[in-house]
């Protein structure tokens, strides 16, 4: 293995595809190469709905990230979203004979077991992730390798999305001969690079609001305790003023970049934006209160739902490190207000990728959270066992049904 | 040779008798649902050894078996007692299935009332010249061997007497629902399977309609075979019903999407609609399901059409899979009998739709279950540009729809 390795994360987001090339060293240190990006085609809602236009798009991405980078793509790690991807908490345990030592079999059949859980049909587990063992009922254990004991437990965060849907993303990038190393959840990409460790033992929420989606991932005590994907984004709040203001889909695209705000205090009556006039469109005056409160009642309504689901797992108190918001949506003016009022007394940051270096225009920008994550991952996972791989569970899973 | 009641000849004009007959607790379930849910015409018969379950039941008519064994306490899961329980209670057996043209005999298999008396229900019904069909299940594999072994040997009793057998694995209805929903809401979606198929077998003997099926045709497809029986229903309105309502009937979970009308030898469809409903819809529904079958596969089809113009089209897919050639030791059926034909209406709503025309039988309107889409209602507000995608329903809210407007927030 060579000692620097690069690792490449992509993500077929709904407004933008975009590809990070990465180096990894073998400290844990990455830097950033490069950073490919394309507008996004035939994706809605993090899902693919016109493959040939997301194939193309892919192709402009990763061929942008392969003149930038300097590097020639060969494998990529691919970030998943999309409605269909849910999760939940299983726990299983397995009974050793007399006294004997927990070994790597042991472990493996535990996770085995925990797989078992009834997932629909169609679903395929994309990861399960390893919240915490116990030992003879003993708790917190956090590595029971090499340890005594007759009875191992653990519990497991499984996340499965439905393989049909997963396999159209991963196609989307087979068509140019590029490799699928691996497949990894938005939400998980991203706490891999937004989030450290002292903030995933202490309990915190990352939220990442996309153009078509919100990835959502809640840590407490070191491990994922819960994970989620809400088909809400950026492109619902455009959605809205399209509709709203009866302005074109592209004009309330630019106001909101421009304007928008979910910040409704102060703004008099009279306020006013001028929309200049463009072809096919004639000027107007907008509202500006008008603006603002469209945009503030989506999102208090997103960070509503996210609360009531987060708060069925875990008591908001227990969230020491608070909220962090990243993805495209972050960028918005008065959004972490906005999550304030939603999730009163617990902090809300706006965060991106850390702990990464190159250049800054890249890790800095929340939009790319998601895709350094992936590369992130992969690092992670080439660190702890280069051989297994999710995917090789997919093709696994669709060699025995075909 | 069984020699099918002379009701079968329409010319009589009587109407024939429907007896449902629950057995055992699990039984008395499906009779009590049939009697609340359905305004079918079944005349419903508890018979159980607990007391308790017969006096919550609603069934028109309730039998104790075996007051004298049992104490009215139940047979405790042990056929040895049950089976003592239903010699005590013969006459009452025997009183149970008398005059009916037509008797359903249900029972959850695997436990102590049910596996002993439904073999001997049905011989009784036999007896009497009465069509038998059980509609059984067979309990969970985590129940365990005894239980399964049970309901073996019940079953083979049965199917000696019974002229056909509809069989209910729970293992594959507890698949009907996401593995991740409440115990609760499996059992009844279960119940609600069953329910469906005994109302649309019902409704399916009872009325015929212009293009029925026979009953022979109908018994052929549920015994051919020893294996598990499929069954799918949809319905649909508007422009694209056909489709629609053929592809609902395919995502039945019995039917495994579809795949499993692969392995069907004898196919049921039957097609109730309204009178719009167009011959090329029907051409088209039809090619598809071919599409889904084994060209060696032997459809039979059904139509009937309503006279409420506004019924939806509803499509039932019967049928039955599997390799067990357990030709059941009943006696085969007579090509010959000219018996009245039946549409085969295998789903709550469809038969009931479907049957206006038919003789005497006036099908009472069933609130049968519909199934239709959550986000239907939201339809005429606004989504923009998310009008062709999949909507995102949180907690039965479209919210696709600007909040601004859910919330009327407007000035």
């Amino acid at each position: 293995m060579a000692r620097e390795k690069i690792h490449v994360g992509l993500e077929i987001g709904t407004t933008k595809v975009c590809a990070v090339v990465a180096e990894c060293h073998r400290d844990g240190e990455m830097r950033i190469l490069g950073v490919g990006e394309s507008p996004s085609r035939g994706v809605r809602k993090g899902e693919i709905v016109d493959f040939k236009n997301a194939t193309q798009c892919v192709h402009d991405a990763l061929a942008d990230a392969e003149d930038r980078s300097d590097h020639e793509i060969k494998g990529v790690w691919l970030a998943i979203s999309g409605s269909h991807i849910k999760s939940f908490n299983n726990r299983s345990s397995v009974t050793l004979p007399e006294e004997s030592t927990i070994t790597a079999k042991e472990i493996e059949s535990v996770e085995f077991k925990a797989k078992e859980a009834g997932i629909p049909k169609e679903d395929v587990i994309i990861h399960s992730v390893i919240q915490r063992y116990y030992v003879d009922g003993q708790e917190g254990v956090i590595d029971p390798h090499g340890m005594m004991g007759t009875k191992l437990d653990a519990d497991f965060h499984i996340i499965h999305g439905v393989t049909n849907r997963i396999q159209n993303a991963i196609r989307c990038v087979r068509e140019f001969d590029i490799d699928v190393e691996d497949i990894v959840v938005n939400s998980v990409a991203s706490a891999q690079v937004v989030l450290d460790e002292q903030q995933k033992q202490a309990g915190a929420v990352l939220i990442d609001i996309g153009g078509g989606v919100t990835d959502y991932i809640v840590y407490k005590d070191g491990a994922v305790c819960h994970s989620g994907v809400i088909a809400i984004g950026g492109d619902h709040i455009t959605n809205d003023l399209c509709i709203g203001l009866r302005i074109p889909i592209a004009r309330a695209e630019k106001l909101k970049i421009e304007e928008g705000s979910a910040i409704t205090e102060n703004i008099s009556a009279s306020d006013r934006i001028t929309l200049k006039n463009d072809t096919g469109f004639s000027g107007r005056d907008i509202d500006r209160l008008m603006l603002n409160m469209i945009i503030k009642s989506r999102l208090e309504e997103l960070f509503g739902i996210l609360r009531k689901r987060i708060q069925e797992i875990v008591p908001e108190h227990l969230l020491g490190a608070g909220i962090l918001l990243t993805g495209g949506c972050s960028l918005l003016r008065g959004i972490r207000e906005a999550a304030e009022s939603v999730f009163p007394g617990t902090p809300v940051y706006l965060a991106h990728a850390q702990s990464v270096s190159g250049p800054m225009s890249a890790f800095e920008n929340p939009q790319l959270s998601t895709c350094i994550g992936a590369a992130k991952y992969a690092q992670a996972v080439h660190a702890e066992m280069p051989d297994e791989s999710i995917l090789d569970r997919v093709k696994g899973f669709f060699r025995g049904r075909f | 040779m069984i020699t099918y009641p002379r009701w079968l000849d329409r010319g009589t004009g009587k109407e024939p008798v429907l007896r449902l007959l629950g057995i055992g607790n699990a039984g008395v379930n499906i009779a009590d649902r049939i009697a609340i849910r359905a305004s079918l015409p079944l005349e419903t018969v508890a018979l159980n050894s607990d007391q308790q379950s017969l006096n919550a039941s609603v069934a028109s008519r309730k039998t104790a078996l075996g007051p004298m064994t049992t104490h009215g306490l139940g047979a405790g899961g042990d056929p040895e007692m049950a089976l003592e329980a239903a010699r005590e209670s013969m006459s009452e057996l025997r009183q149970s299935v008398e005059g009916a043209d037509v008797v359903f005999l249900c029972a959850g298999l695997g436990g102590g009332t049910g596996s002993a008396t439904t073999p001997q229900l049905a011989e009784l019904a036999r007896a009497n010249g009465s069509l038998v069909i059980a509609v059984v299940t067979t309990p969970f594999q985590f129940e365990g061997r005894r239980r399964s072994q049970q309901a073996q040997e019940a079953m083979q009793g049965i199917a000696r007497h019974a002229d056909a057998i509809v069989h209910f694995e729970n293992d594959r209805m507890a698949e009907i629902t996401a593995p991740r929903t409440e115990a609760e809401e499996t059992f009844a979606a279960c119940d609600n399977i069953l329910f469906q198929s005994v109302a649309s077998l019902t409704r399916l003997i009872s009325c015929p309609g212009p293009m029925a099926v026979a009953v022979p045709d109908l018994l052929g497809v549920l015994r051919s075979g020893g294996g598990a029986f499929l069954f799918g229903s949809g319905e649909a309105d508007g422009g694209n019903r056909a489709h629609e309502a053929l592809e609902q009937a395919l995502r039945s979970p019995l039917l495994d999407r579809g795949r499993l009308l692969h392995d069907a030898k004898k196919v049921l469809v039957h097609l109730s609609g309204p009178r719009s409903l167009t011959f090329a819809e029907v051409a088209a529904i039809m090619q598809q399901i071919s599409k889904n079958t084994a060209p060696s596969s032997l459809l039979h089809l059904g139509v009937s059409v309503a006279r409420d113009d506004s019924a939806p089209l509803i499509v039932t897919l019967i049928g039955h899979c599997g390799t067990a050639a357990q030709v059941e030791a009943a006696a085969p059926i007579p090509a010959a009998e000219p018996v009245r034909a039946t549409p085969p209406t295998l789903f709550a709503e469809e038969a009931i739709q479907s049957t206006p025309p038919p003789s005497t039988h006036a099908e009472p309107k069933t609130a049968a279950p519909k199934v239709k889409q959550e986000n239907l209602p939201l339809e005429p507000i606004a989504r923009g540009r998310f009008e062709k995608v999949e909507p995102t329903i949180v907690e039965g809210e479209d919210l696709d729809v600007p909040t601004f407007l859910r919330r009327k927030l407007k000035k």
